[in-house]
């Protein structure tokens, strides 16, 4: 299946999670937020929520700002 | 003691972390201008780049972390973006900021107000960067932010307190705490804003930009405890004409 991840398509062998996703493209989740087709996915959903083909996915993490 | 919703502060310096030149800056100017709360931002990963250990030194400091809502134009976006941030940081704790137009980064009130109405619905703890408009943040404060963010001037413009008459009647109204943020470009400027009755302040480019940012961290945060002082102290009145301070007495008529 296919996903959308940050505006580039990847291709997943199989159907996997959101911390699967996070773990197969070796991203810490510290200071990450997910959004699966503009809803935000609260980090305790992560482990059990599942990606479907053609979800796009939007990963944002905290930075320096005033 | 400051106290914003549930929780209490000690230091009444607020501090930005964007625009220094490192995060090993960054840490120090934090650490010397004594801050309990430090305001960041969201972004979209790069997923080709690297990514810093933001997180990890700012959690040892024992601080609260303050996401903000750069970047939204719209109380929709806004809404969004909070929901983001409260993911990341594992916080209900919010600065909102809706700044539509980048050459002034005026907050808009309208999509603040409404936003911030949300928000609060929704269980954030809401501090909303808005005008120094005294109407807008009675209604701020009465939809149930925890705080007030009225603007001393544009935000990096290191102008003061441009506001200043309109941040006088926001203080006298208030019954949640007013923070000062954006413009203020000295420490004199910070000291002002205490002595007028802010209740903290919020700054950023003054430190970040400035030549020795750790030094000049140190020198706000003297300057806000000065200013606080002084607002307790109670300042004596002005007036046009000048009044002794020595007994004005015919002691050298003889000569």
């Amino acid at each position: 299946m296919h996903i959308r991840l940050n505006e580039q398509w990847l291709q997943l062998t199989a159907s996997c999670t959101v911390a699967e996703l996070l773990q197969q493209q070796q991203i810490p989740p510290q200071g990450l937020a997910v959004a699966i087709n503009n809803t935000v996915i609260a980090k305790r959903q992560w482990p059990a929520q599942q990606l479907n083909d053609n979800d796009c996915v939007n990963i944002f993490h905290i930075v320096t700002g005033g | 003691m400051l106290r914003i919703a549930d929780k209490t502060f000690s230091s009444r310096l607020l501090l930005g972390s964007g625009k220094f030149a490192s995060p090993q800056l960054m840490q120090q100017a934090i650490a010397a201008s004594g801050t309990q709360m430090v305001t960041l931002a969201l972004k979209r990963l790069q997923l080709d780049k690297p990514q810093d250990d933001l997180l990890s030194p700012l959690k040892a400091m024992n601080i609260q972390l303050l996401p903000n809502t750069s970047g939204a134009k719209t109380a929709q976006e806004a809404i969004f973006a909070a929901e983001l941030a409260r993911e990341a940081l594992q916080t209900p704790w919010l600065k909102l900021e809706i700044h539509p137009d980048p050459r002034y980064l005026m907050p808009d009130p309208i999509e603040t107000l409404l936003a911030a109405e949300q928000l609060v619905k929704l269980g954030f703890v809401v501090l909303p960067y808005c005008s120094a408009d005294p109407v807008l943040c009675k209604r701020l404060e009465q939809v149930g932010c925890a705080a007030v963010m009225p603007l001393g001037a544009a935000i990096g413009s290191n102008q003061g307190l441009q506001t200043r008459a309109m941040l006088e009647i926001i203080v006298e109204q208030a019954t949640v705490p007013v923070i000062i943020d954006a413009g203020l470009g000295a420490p004199s400027h910070a000291a002002a804003a205490m002595e007028l009755g802010a209740a903290a302040v919020l700054v950023n480019t003054a430190i970040a930009a400035s030549a020795d940012p750790v030094v000049m961290a140190g020198a706000f945060s003297q300057a806000v405890n000065a200013g606080r002082t002084a607002y307790k102290a109670g300042l004596a009145t002005t007036q046009l004409h000048a009044t002794a301070s020595s007994p004005l007495t015919d002691f050298l008529a003889a000569l």
